[in-house]
């Protein structure tokens, strides 16, 4: 045997790997033939989703713009570095859905892992990390209903409906190319906001064409091709899950915390600065629209923490935090100006409200 | 030579020569394993392997309390509840440095040992093969990645259930399982980073095969692992991540998951595969055109 057909293996196996590489992902987004609906069609399919049992998994990645931060150094501990985590690089979380009152979401970091489970009227947090567990009560009249959980990714449907709802009456609705989700085919429905002030280039749901599930939603910025936030399913199953999974019993040596009254907000884990409660205005509707919170000592422990001052830069009036969807000024006096809209707005909000 | 691994290669099948031959790869694989097993130097870096836990272990008993701090490596503040979690972290210490250190210099001294030594040539004297040869120093390596992973398991298993309690398994998800489940869960992950390992012991022999110098072969391997895990550490360049060999090291996490998330199990055989495949092929094109001086 010569010498070259000896070192061919060598030379043809990484072309055959490259090309598996190339295809299989090709494959997977080969086009997909559904037929055709018009935006109203697809929000009607969405609307009727009676989907009330799954499992899968939920990857979600952010690409805001933002510098990247090595994962190792931010631990769940801090409030900022858990927010932080979330909005830079890629998160996966496993959801388990039995009913409303039924729900196990999983957000599965390296080597740890923060449950939530919701079993009737208990709720669980459980993280790995520290080894604590938070136990709140649902009130009973909200048994069967679902209730936002705490400390937890929003799941594509609950995202999607959200933005829907919100978003649906200052948007141009269109029907993209149906693609494949998680091995399923899919519509895609993309709202593109009217306002031309608005940092959001686009946001697409991807709605199953068999059951009307949202399994995917993107953000895409202007002037951005990838998109800046993308929440959606690697893969999903709609059989029903094990009861086991959802009954939790807090592990031995396990700190303990009873959280007395259960509201929405009360959180133990990071909440974005637009859900604090009080003095929180809204100027304008739709996608420019901006949010106004006053100070309190929430906005304080944040504006003095070391890791504010390195992620904003300062601006006329105070400091900013820019992204390529969100911007948030911190004004001088405490205020938080945020909003899907150019710094210059975020300013002339904030200085027509201090009159 | 080349008549004999001319039809080495074109894998005969089971008529007499052929069944000769078969029976001469298990004894070379039986006497390569036997050799690997009776060095002092494999004792000695098993044993080294097998102390990292021990360590830990008494650590944590003389200063119960500094582990309780949250900081320091995954798991270390269960130990004292459960001593079957010295295993975990002694698994988490060594993956990073100390298993691709002894695989190195196992999977760098394959070929390159036996031309140092002289032997080399002794061994294609016999007509085995060179591919042969190959497959058989390959799969003394990969016995030696079980052995290196088993010995800090046990040994971190054996340390912490004398010196601390044992009992039901709490999971990542906060689920409790039985010991013996647990023990299940931690020959799968033993078999996880047996699996991980792989990879870079296909890459030893090749660089094996470059070289007559074995210490030459076992640092480039142990830097190349190094190397491996600082790039993955770099956000910038996480396009390259996923095809990194060291991407799943920590991917064992999730079969401490309840339920078991089997993906990164997956996706980690598979890449583990694509790197044997391509180093493997480098090596028998490096190795079968090689002239063999010594």
């Amino acid at each position: 045997m010569k010498t070259w057909q000896k070192w061919m293996p060598a030379a043809v196996i990484p072309v055959v790997i490259a090309g598996i590489a190339i295809a299989v992902p090709m494959s997977a987004d080969a086009a997909v033939h559904l037929p055709a609906k018009t935006p109203a069609q697809v929000l009607e399919l969405m609307a009727s989703s009676s989907v009330t049992a799954f499992s899968g998994t939920i990857s979600q990645t952010s690409d805001l713009g933002l510098p990247s931060l090595p994962t190792t150094g931010l631990g769940s501990g801090s409030s900022l570095a858990g927010t932080l985590a979330l909005l830079t690089g890629t998160h996966t979380v496993r959801v388990y859905v039995s009913g409303a009152s039924r729900v196990r979401v999983q957000q599965l970091d390296q080597l740890a892992e923060r449950d939530v489970v919701r079993n009737g009227t208990d709720v669980w947090v459980y993280s790995s990390a520290g080894n604590t567990v938070t136990h709140a009560t649902v009130p009973s009249r909200d048994r069967h209903r679902a209730v936002p959980l705490p400390a937890t990714l929003p799941t594509p449907a609950e995202a999607a409906d959200r933005i829907v709802a919100a978003l649906q009456k200052s948007s141009t609705l269109r029907v993209g190319t149906s693609e494949r989700v998680a091995g399923r085919a899919a519509y895609e429905l993309i709202l593109t906001p009217t306002a031309t002030d608005t940092l959001v280039g686009s946001a697409s749901i991807a709605v199953d064409a068999a059951t009307g599930l949202p399994l995917r939603v993107d953000v895409t910025a202007r002037a951005q091709t990838a998109p800046a936030v993308s929440l959606g399913f690697t893969s999903i199953s709609l059989a029903r899950p094990a009861a086991s999974l959802f009954a939790f019993t807090p592990p031995a040596g396990a700190t303990v915390t009873e959280q007395t009254a259960p509201r929405q907000h009360a959180a133990p884990a990071p909440s974005k600065p637009a859900t604090t409660p009080p003095a929180r205005t809204v100027t304008g509707t739709g996608w420019d629209a901006v949010v106004t919170i006053a100070a309190d000592a929430r906005t304080r422990t944040l504006t003095s923490s070391k890791q504010f001052t390195a992620l904003t830069s300062v601006v006329p009036g105070g400091r900013l935090f820019h992204t390529s969807i969100v911007n948030v000024l911190f004004t001088a006096d405490g205020r938080v100006v945020a909003g899907s809209v150019p710094e210059s707005t975020l300013a002339a909000v904030a200085a027509a409200r201090s009159k | 030579m080349s008549r004999a691994e001319t039809a080495d290669e074109r894998a005969p099948g089971g008529s007499g020569p052929a069944a000769a031959r078969a029976t001469l790869g298990w004894g070379l694989l039986g006497t390569e394993i036997s050799v690997l097993f009776r060095r002092r130097r494999t004792w000695a870096m098993l044993g080294a392997l097998a102390i990292v836990p021990v360590l830990i272990a008494v650590a944590v008993k003389l200063r119960p309390a500094a582990s309780a701090s949250g900081r320091g490596p995954a798991f270390l503040d269960q130990i004292t509840s459960n001593g079957l979690f010295v295993a975990a972290v002694g698994l988490v210490v060594c993956v990073p440095l100390f298993l691709p250190l002894t695989v190195g210099v196992v999977a760098g001294d394959t070929i390159a040992g036996e031309a140092s030594a002289g032997t080399l040539r002794y061994l294609l004297v016999a007509p085995a093969g060179r591919i042969r040869l190959l497959a058989v120093k390959y799969l003394g390596a990969a016995v030696f990645c079980v052995a290196a992973t088993l010995s800090v398991a046990v040994a971190g298993a054996l340390a912490g259930a004398v010196l601390f309690p044992v009992g039901p398994v709490t999971l990542l998800s906060g689920d409790t399982i039985s010991v013996g489940e647990s023990v299940v869960r931690s020959l799968l992950v033993a078999l996880f980073i047996t699996v991980s390992l792989l990879g870079l012991s296909a890459i030893g022999l090749f660089i094996s095969t470059l070289t007559d110098v074995p210490v030459g072969a076992m640092a480039a391997t142990i830097v190349l692992a190094v190397v491996s895990q600082v790039l993955d550490s770099l956000p910038q360049l996480d396009a390259i991540h996923p095809w990194l060999f060291s991407h799943y090291w920590f991917g064992f996490g999730d079969l401490l998951r309840q339920p078991i998330s089997w993906d990164s199990f997956g996706s980690n055989a598979l890449l583990q595969l694509g790197y044997f495949v391509v180093f493997g092929a480098l090596a028998c094109g490096r190795f079968t055109t090689k002239d063999i001086l010594s």
